[in-house]
């Protein structure tokens, strides 16, 4: 291996990288616009239920249940049809409508009629919560104790009062989309070097193809990877265990670097490797999304190699996961890293001959 | 006895079913310049593919140097400068960082670009992007780019095509200057009259074979015709006389010619490179 003539080539990689106008743009513009965004993000969550309630005559059962229930806000409202507007406009989880003899009936202990609305996409769960709260407070005013006995069990991680904030959440994918925005850097790079024929005159110098490789490679996951640990270093996502963070960006980085070479083997320029890495890239962030909208994907998602990436980065940052967590993780990765960058060579490599 | 810098034997290569190059054998002496002509799709450019190391030969062997270049590439890289036909230098690079980069992968220390674009002509113009440049500019920096490791041999390949005639002249005369310096060049081109002016033996390829391999001088002994075209005026009316020259009897025909005729123009009529090639080949040099 040639490793001066390797590191003149990754120079004038970086110093052309930086001169191409479009490269440079993406490059800064991506990573400003990518912190801006995770700033921009709500950084905590609103965990009150706020609940609009239309009643001439307000139990006092209801008032305590207000007082005593952490998290839940019952707003008073002035007529039914506001109750109704608030809830469409999602200002209230639900909408209750108690009738004029509430207390009347609930001393008589005859049947209450409540009329509970819920916009159209409210979760079945929300609609559970406010059962319970109008059988809580039925009871309450009647003085008749609940004869309950609950038993929690907290499944998987207990996720209540520290939910994770939109901010948080999405880091992981806007890290993983770091790096894949500068595989079309790598890739747009490569693919000129074989269009203008530049590496034809590299290879008839002392430089091998391996040489070449090498450089090329060393480049790609130097912009990705660099670029992707100050974006997490912006947004403090290194969590507790920055090092297996780093090893899984490394990983990432890598991943992406031999996908470049697969698109710039297959592009002849900057279009066509746009146009053959569009669909790669889109693949390649659903484990991203993922993420972001827990439950949106099942158990395929486990055939594209970025999950094992996004994966790891979100545990890690977010539930403290350590190396015994996500060994088996980065193993997979590093299978897919393997398998991919030797298809990417060897395609890199076809296109040279 | 004759160092040889380049050795081809038995070089064969193919393409599919199209054989590009076949069986062929020459040699190339140090400090010799040798041509390679033929038209396009003759075998040329695959030929020369082979001796740089672009090509992996599927017959026979090519020794550059000494080495084998199938499997001594590196070491063969280190001692040539190759030339390209299609223009490949870093655009948005200037003159002297593509120079200082070609430098720079070759191991030299103390490289001089400044001096070597002077050499070639573009002295003053080394800090502008090569993108500005015109073809005939950035054909001379290609040829700089290839004098940067001061070679022992210089592939060229069609290094004047499509040039103007002052940048087309500029070139031939830095190949007449490396030869002096005593390095080896091995030139593609289908220009017979710059293989006529620049090459000490040429070779005509056709077909992937080696049909020809002599000095221009020799081929046209050889496959010209020699003979003398004079014209005369004859009551007014220009006419032309034709009289061999390897005739018995050419000089009572020369003395008769001078006797009995008004001479207007008379000079040795000798075959072109091309008449040759046709001659031999049955087609010519820009099919």
């Amino acid at each position: 291996m040639n490793w001066r003539s390797i590191g003149v080539l990754v120079v004038k990689d970086i110093s052309l990288f930086f001169r191409n106008r479009l490269f440079a743009v993406i490059t800064m513009l991506g990573l400003v616009a990518f912190t801006v965004i995770y700033f921009l993000m709500p950084s905590s969550v609103d965990e009150t239920f706020e609940i609009g309630l239309y009643a001439p005559l307000v139990p006092p059962a209801l008032e305590v249940i207000q007082e005593e229930e952490e998290g839940l806000e019952i707003i008073m409202v002035e007529s039914e049809d506001s109750l109704q507007k608030g809830v469409v406009d999602g200002e209230y989880l639900a909408g209750l409508v108690l009738p004029d003899d509430v207390m009347d009936v609930l001393l008589q202990r005859e049947i209450l009629q409540v009329k509970v609305y819920f916009a159209s996409d409210t979760p079945e769960e929300i609609r559970d919560v406010v059962d319970i709260i109008i059988t809580e407070m039925v009871f309450l005013q009647i003085g008749q104790p609940l004869d309950i006995e609950w038993n929690e069990e907290i499944l998987g991680p207990d996720m209540a009062g520290s939910q994770i904030p939109q901010r948080d959440r999405i880091r992981p994918l806007l890290a993983v989309m770091i790096i894949m925005f500068e595989t079309f850097g790598l890739a747009g790079l490569v693919s000129e070097e074989i269009q203008r024929r530049t590496a034809w005159a590299l290879l008839v110098t002392p430089l091998t193809v391996r040489d070449l490789f090498t450089a090329k490679a060393i480049m790609g996951i130097l912009l990705a990877f660099v670029q992707a640990v100050l974006f997490l270093v912006i947004v403090r996502g290194m969590g507790e265990q920055p090092l297996i963070i780093i090893t899984s960006l490394f990983m990432g980085a890598v991943l992406l670097t031999g996908f470049g070479f697969i698109m710039a083997s297959l592009g002849k320029d900057i279009l066509s490797v746009t146009a053959w890495g569009l669909p790669v890239i889109i693949v390649l962030s659903i484990p991203a999304f993922g993420v972001l909208v827990p439950g949106a994907a099942s158990d395929w998602i486990k055939v594209i190699p970025s999950y094992y990436l996004t994966d790891t980065i979100y545990r890690v940052s977010h539930f403290e996961a350590s190396w015994s967590d996500v060994w088996g993780n980065l193993l997979i990765l590093m299978g897919f890293n393997v398998a991919i960058f030797s298809v990417g060579i060897l395609a890199l490599r076809r296109k040279l001959q | 006895m004759v160092n040889y810098s380049i050795v081809a034997e038995d070089l064969t290569y193919w393409y599919g079913d199209l054989v590009a190059v076949d069986s062929i054998s020459f040699q190339v002496a140090e400090g010799e310049i040798l041509g390679f002509l033929g038209p396009n799709g003759a075998g040329k450019t695959t030929t020369f593919n082979i001796l740089i190391g672009q090509l992996k030969p599927k017959g026979g062997k090519a020794t550059v140097l000494g080495w084998d270049i199938a499997k001594d590439a590196q070491k063969v890289h280190r001692e040539i400068g190759v030339c390209f036909e299609v223009t490949n230098l870093y655009e948005q690079m200037s003159a002297r960082e593509n120079l200082i980069l070609f430098a720079r992968l070759f191991g030299i220390r103390r490289f001089d670009a400044d001096s070597l674009l002077e050499r070639i002509g573009l002295g003053g113009r080394g800090k502008e992007k090569v993108e500005q440049y015109s073809k005939g500019m950035k054909q001379r920096l290609m040829m700089a780019r290839c004098l940067v490791n001061q070679p022992r041999i210089l592939f060229l390949d069609e290094p004047t095509s499509g040039l103007d005639p002052v940048s087309a002249e500029a070139i031939r005369a830095i190949i007449l200057e490396e030869r002096e310096r005593g390095a080896t060049v091995f030139l593609t081109t289908h220009d017979m009259m710059e293989a006529d002016k620049l090459c000490d033996r040429v070779a005509f390829i056709n077909q992937g074979k080696i049909v020809a391999l002599d000095t221009p001088h020799d081929l046209k002994q050889s496959y010209g015709k020699r003979a003398l075209k004079a014209e005369v005026a004859v009551g007014g009316v220009n006419e032309y006389r034709e009289i061999p020259l390897d005739v018995e009897g050419t000089p009572e025909a020369v003395r008769d010619l001078f006797s009995h005729n008004r001479v207007v123009t008379i000079h040795s009529e000798e075959a072109t490179l091309e008449d040759i090639f046709i001659k031999i080949t049955g087609r010519g040099l820009e099919e």
